[in-house]
């Protein structure tokens, strides 16, 4: 199977009226059974004093509850495995696709759409829960009446640029690695090739903040 | 290339079930073990803190003990010059009487040794004198006074009847 002609197109398989692309659920579930492995393999027994991968996802996890804790509070410390889980989803998604043979399951618009829709569905159910059906409709209104349209024109920016931030710049990453490959083949490539594990990161980190920051205001009582 | 279809519900599920799976398996124990670890530094943090005062306490204390110490070996020392400066007085009085003693004894024996010499000198000038007393008589007295001495012996001898011998 020739990398070039596996970018952009899937193979499909059509169950239920719905059609799958089934190499971007192959690699999720990859991606899902090696964050799984990772996590309880972290934390099957909390040391101490943490060495190796158990100090890095530590590190990582430390971080991303400090990030709620400050943005949401402790309301949002429900959330907090989903913030976890969606980072660790995405960085290993994200650098799954940097392996020869393996793409990303963030190179699929369907992937990317689907998260950010996700966590605009639970800020929107957040919102709420926790104002009220009125005062959380009513805040769309402020502070003029004509102000809704641009309220929803925002709203509906939010999952748009969420998921096509990530899908551009991972997909990207990946055709240009291809491309580079066969125009200068290894050194160029592995240069881009390491910025590509660095953007990985930093895509799969702003995601995640941006979801951060989303839901922490529908989680806030005021206005 | 970019077409939405059933992946994106399938993906949410996918992700959900993630969520799920690591909650249950990763979230509650890793939330444990930073819990005990956070318990376990902040006892430590305790520990040490409570350890330092005591080391702190300890350290007043042997200092004080150090202090005390040191008066009580000055006092020490300063009794013992005391009672060496007392003994030596004691010592020298007492050796100075004793060889006055032993000074007097001997000018008393001296004089005694000299006493019991005079008499001795004087028993034998007695015997002396007498001797030459005797060979001085014996030449003159000769013949007659030795006859009567003689005869008075013998009458003596008569009376008594010295030994029982026959004559």
């Amino acid at each position: 199977m020739e990398h070039g002609h596996e970018i952009g197109s899937h193979s499909l398989a059509h169950f239920a009226g719905l059609t799958f692309n089934m190499d971007t659920l192959i690699m999720t579930w990859i991606t899902m059974a090696i964050v799984i492995v990772l996590a309880i393999a972290a934390t099957r027994r909390i040391e101490l004093q943490p060495r190796g991968w158990q100090n890095f996802l530590e590190m990582a996890v430390v971080y991303l509850l400090e990030q709620v804790e400050t943005n949401m509070g402790s309301k949002g410390q429900k959330l907090a495995p989903l913030i976890i889980t969606l980072f660790l989803f995405l960085v290993v998604g994200n650098e799954l696709g940097l392996v020869p043979g393996f793409t990303s399951p963030t190179n699929d618009i369907n992937t990317t759409l689907g998260l950010a829709l996700m966590i605009v569905l639970i800020v929107h159910v957040l919102g709420i829960k926790n104002k009220g059906f009125v005062r959380y409709f009513k805040h769309f209104f402020e502070p003029y009446v004509p102000f809704v349209i641009i309220n929803i024109i925002e709203e509906v920016a939010k999952p748009i640029t969420l998921s096509f931030r990530l899908f551009g710049n991972i997909l990207a990453g990946e055709i240009l690695l291809l491309v580079l490959g066969m125009l200068v083949p290894y050194f160029v490539p592995t240069l881009w090739l390491a910025f590509s594990v660095f953007v990985g990161i930093v895509q799969a980190f702003i995601f995640t903040m941006l979801s951060i920051s989303y839901l922490s205001n529908s989680m806030q009582d005021g206005h | 290339m970019v077409e939405l279809n059933g992946t994106l519900l399938a993906q949410i599920v996918n992700f959900l079930l993630l969520v799920a799976i690591l909650a249950k398996f990763a979230y509650k124990p890793l939330m444990q073990g930073l819990a005990d670890r956070q318990q376990k530094i902040a006892d430590a943090i305790d520990t040490a803190e409570r350890e330092r005062r005591e080391a702190e306490q300890l350290k007043l204390e042997y200092k004080q003990y150090l202090v005390e110490a040191r008066a009580k070996a000055q006092s020490i020392v300063e009794t013992a010059e005391k009672l060496a400066e007392e003994n030596k007085e004691e010592i020298l009085k007492s050796a100075r009487a004793e060889s006055a003693h032993i000074l007097q004894k001997a000018q008393e024996e001296v004089i005694r040794e000299r006493e019991l010499a005079l008499s001795q000198l004087r028993s034998e000038v007695v015997a002396l004198s007498m001797a030459a007393a005797t060979k001085i008589v014996k030449e003159k007295m000769d013949t007659e006074l030795n006859a009567s001495i003689v005869s008075d012996f013998i009458e003596k001898l008569d009376d008594e009847k010295i030994g029982g011998l026959p004559c």
